[in-house]
């Protein structure tokens, strides 16, 4: 069977996905010598910009009307197509304050030119075009990543956890930031499959990997009412990388 | 009139091109376009408490990204007047020694070296070449592994917060760390002979500006409060708390794009520029390596940027292992974060990531909240470099075809490393 052919692109974002295939330094050569790379320009200099694609990688927002139409044509010749990352999958960082104006914010950073630059509020990939696969994370775990790609290659569908950041810290055995310290940590809303990486070093989670579905909205609420936080900042801070209206 | 357009930029990590205007023989204009979108991060984290804006603006870059989270905690620190420990100073240096070594070895086996020898890719260079790319690859794990231990994650550090780290590295950590950079501090060896075995590229002179954190220790990517910059012939010292003086934003008739000089001059940031602000670092294994590769300082070549990284990136090893040995020797305290303490003003902090200087400076009201925030990155200050590179490369080409043209473009664009997500904060093409 020949190798299924791969795309592996970036919109506006980072580049912190690609950037962690590339990290996967002791499975590169083994995962390059399983699939047939086409088009990945972070990486190569040689790419064939239309050929049709069993699978395509796409990181970062769409933030310009170029990176609509980019995503569209990749779309259009892609079998499956993958969004990678938080930016991808939920809008990122970049879309905290989608109702903002941008025109004058433009200006504010680039002067009275950037009024007239393509910029647009950051739109997550399923927002412009149908997304096949969904795989969180700012960046996206190495090994979830990999995972998914032998799960793809063998025809499987991928499994993903489907609790709370939370979930994986109890099971570390850490102390509770939120409950026993206080802290205003994102762990309860927070989708799991970074093992509980800032918690388990002390740090209250951000909720880099975007919010998990079955949260209980409405008693977390209160327990964050009981810690003095003010319902405004928690809100905002839960919504740092994924916007409400995007999680929806 | 006839135009060579170079897009996408390939082998960089964002979004960019090049653009070449002749008339006949004659150059009439040179553009580095910058076709990122505009994440309007700066504006985004007005608002927002202090400890949420290094996890928000370490995602302007994720190659640089344990520069941007450290620059911003000591511009932090630096307004609430926060003086960290000398074992948190230690740790982050250690951080920051991973970031270059995982950034260096990725840029120059993975992006820069298949150029010299025709390749696309290192992933085609690993066909013929396997001992070279795996080679690259092991120094770019060591880095990442760095990464991983000291700042909880090679992408996006999460373990570095105002005041400190969340938790210090365990001793066996430490001991794996030694390991690893053992291997590493023979692997750089390794890496020279390399490098310096590559084909000359001697295709662009140019007397140029280099700037630099001058830093008061022997090298430092941390610490230091000043700027100098360097040239034939004239050097002058800009504090930190200054830094509007050298990036001043210049328009230029040529684009849209607004670029920094200083003084109407562009210069120079990164590894290149780093050697050669602060030379007494070029003693004993380095000054060895850096015969080997043939590195006269000060250099006129943009080219020689990849060997100052090369030279940089068997510093980094040597220099982590001499931290990871003065950690193990000295046992690393189980420290908690300073205390945070808010208060109104302004802090502003200058580091060298890995693509050179990196400014970032906030405004705080009373309950540390931000006002402003203002963020100025390598690859914006080397724009006007850039630019002014890919002009003598045009004017010194004596072939004037279209295709050795491009790809010697191409190979200085590279040189520079540079990275276009950064510099969407400060230069973009209308």
């Amino acid at each position: 069977m020949s190798k299924p052919t791969v795309g592996i692109f970036g919109l506006t974002g980072c580049a912190g996905d690609q950037l962690t295939i590339l990290n996967c330094e002791d499975r590169l050569l083994d995962l390059v010598a399983l699939i047939d790379i086409r088009d990945f320009s972070m990486a190569s200099s040689l790419n064939n910009e239309e050929c049709p694609l069993d699978v395509a990688l796409v990181e970062g927002a769409v933030l310009t009307s170029h990176d609509a139409e980019y995503l569209k044509a990749i779309r259009k010749r892609s079998k499956t197509l993958v969004a990678i990352g938080t930016c991808a999958v939920w809008g990122g960082v970049a879309a905290m304050d989608r109702g903002a104006d941008r025109g004058k914010l433009l200006e504010e950073v680039y002067g009275e030119a950037g009024r007239g630059y393509d910029s647009v509020p950051a739109q997550a990939l399923h927002e412009v075009v149908p997304v096949d696969l969904n795989i969180s994370g700012c960046p996206i775990e190495k090994e979830q990543f990999l995972a998914a790609i032998a799960a793809l290659l063998n025809g499987d569908p991928p499994i993903y956890p489907e609790y709370p950041v939370c979930t994986e810290c109890r099971m570390r055995e850490n102390n509770c930031l939120l409950i026993e310290r206080g802290e205003l940590c994102c762990g309860p809303v927070t989708v799991a499959g970074c093992n509980a990486r800032c918690p388990d070093l002390r740090v209250p989670c951000v909720g880099c990997r975007g919010p998990v579905n079955d949260a209980n909205a409405a008693s977390l609420a209160a327990v964050f009412a009981e810690k003095g936080f003010d319902r405004a900042q928690v809100a905002a801070r839960l919504r740092t990388f994924a916007p409400e209206e995007v999680t929806a | 009139m006839s135009t060579i357009v170079v897009e996408p930029l390939a082998r960089v990590e964002g979004h960019g091109g090049i653009t070449v205007e002749l008339e006949g023989d004659t150059l009439k204009s040179v553009r580095f376009d910058v076709l990122e979108g505009a994440r309007l991060l700066e504006t985004l984290v007005r608002g927002k408490r202090y400890d949420e804006v290094a996890p928000i603006l370490s995602r302007i870059c994720s190659i640089c990204s344990a520069a941007h989270t450290l620059t911003s905690l000591k511009a932090t620190e630096n307004a609430f007047g926060i003086r960290v420990s000398p074992q948190t100073e230690l740790l982050r240096e250690l951080l920051f020694r991973g970031e270059s070594i995982e950034s260096h070895a990725l840029h120059l086996f993975l992006l820069a070296a298949p150029d010299y020898l025709n390749y696309p890719s290192a992933i085609a260079l690993a066909t013929d070449k396997p001992a070279a790319v795996t080679l690259g690859l092991r120094l770019k794990k060591l880095g990442n592994q760095i990464q991983e231990t000291i700042g909880g994650r090679a992408v996006h550090p999460v373990n570095a917060i105002p005041g400190g780290f969340g938790r210090v590295p365990a001793f066996d950590q430490l001991i794996a760390l030694r390991s690893s950079l053992m291997q590493g501090a023979s692997d750089t060896d390794a890496m020279i002979d390399l490098i310096a075995s590559l084909p000359a590229a001697d295709f662009c002179h140019s007397d140029t500006l280099f700037a630099a954190l001058r830093s008061p220790h022997l090298d430092s990517y941390y610490s230091g409060d000043e700027v100098m910059l360097l040239s034939d012939g004239s050097r002058a010292i800009v504090p930190a708390a200054e830094y509007r003086t050298f990036t001043a934003e210049t328009s230029v008739p040529h684009s849209h794009a607004k670029h920094s000089t200083f003084r109407g001059t562009p210069f120079m940031v990164g590894a290149l520029a780093r050697l050669t602000v602060n030379p007494r670092r070029l003693t004993g294994r380095l000054a060895v390596a850096m015969k080997r590769l043939k590195l006269v300082l000060p250099a006129d070549n943009p080219m020689d940027n990849n060997k100052a990284q090369a030279l940089e990136l068997q510093n980094d090893v040597d220099r982590a292992l001499e931290i990871i040995e003065q950690l193990l020797r000295e046992g690393v305290k189980d420290e908690r974060p300073i205390p945070v303490q808010p208060r109104a003003g302004t802090g502003t902090a200058i580091t060298e990531a890995p693509r050179g200087l990196l400014v970032h400076s906030y405004t705080y009201d009373d309950e540390g909240r931000v006002l402003a925030a203002d963020v100025i990155t390598p690859t914006a200050m080397n724009a006007a470099s850039m630019e002014l590179h890919f002009r003598r490369t045009v004017e010194q080409c004596a072939e004037r075809d279209d295709a050795t043209i491009s790809r010697r473009l191409q190979m200085v664009a590279r040189a520079y490393d540079p990275c276009i997500s950064c510099s969407v904060h400060l230069v973009r093409k209308a």
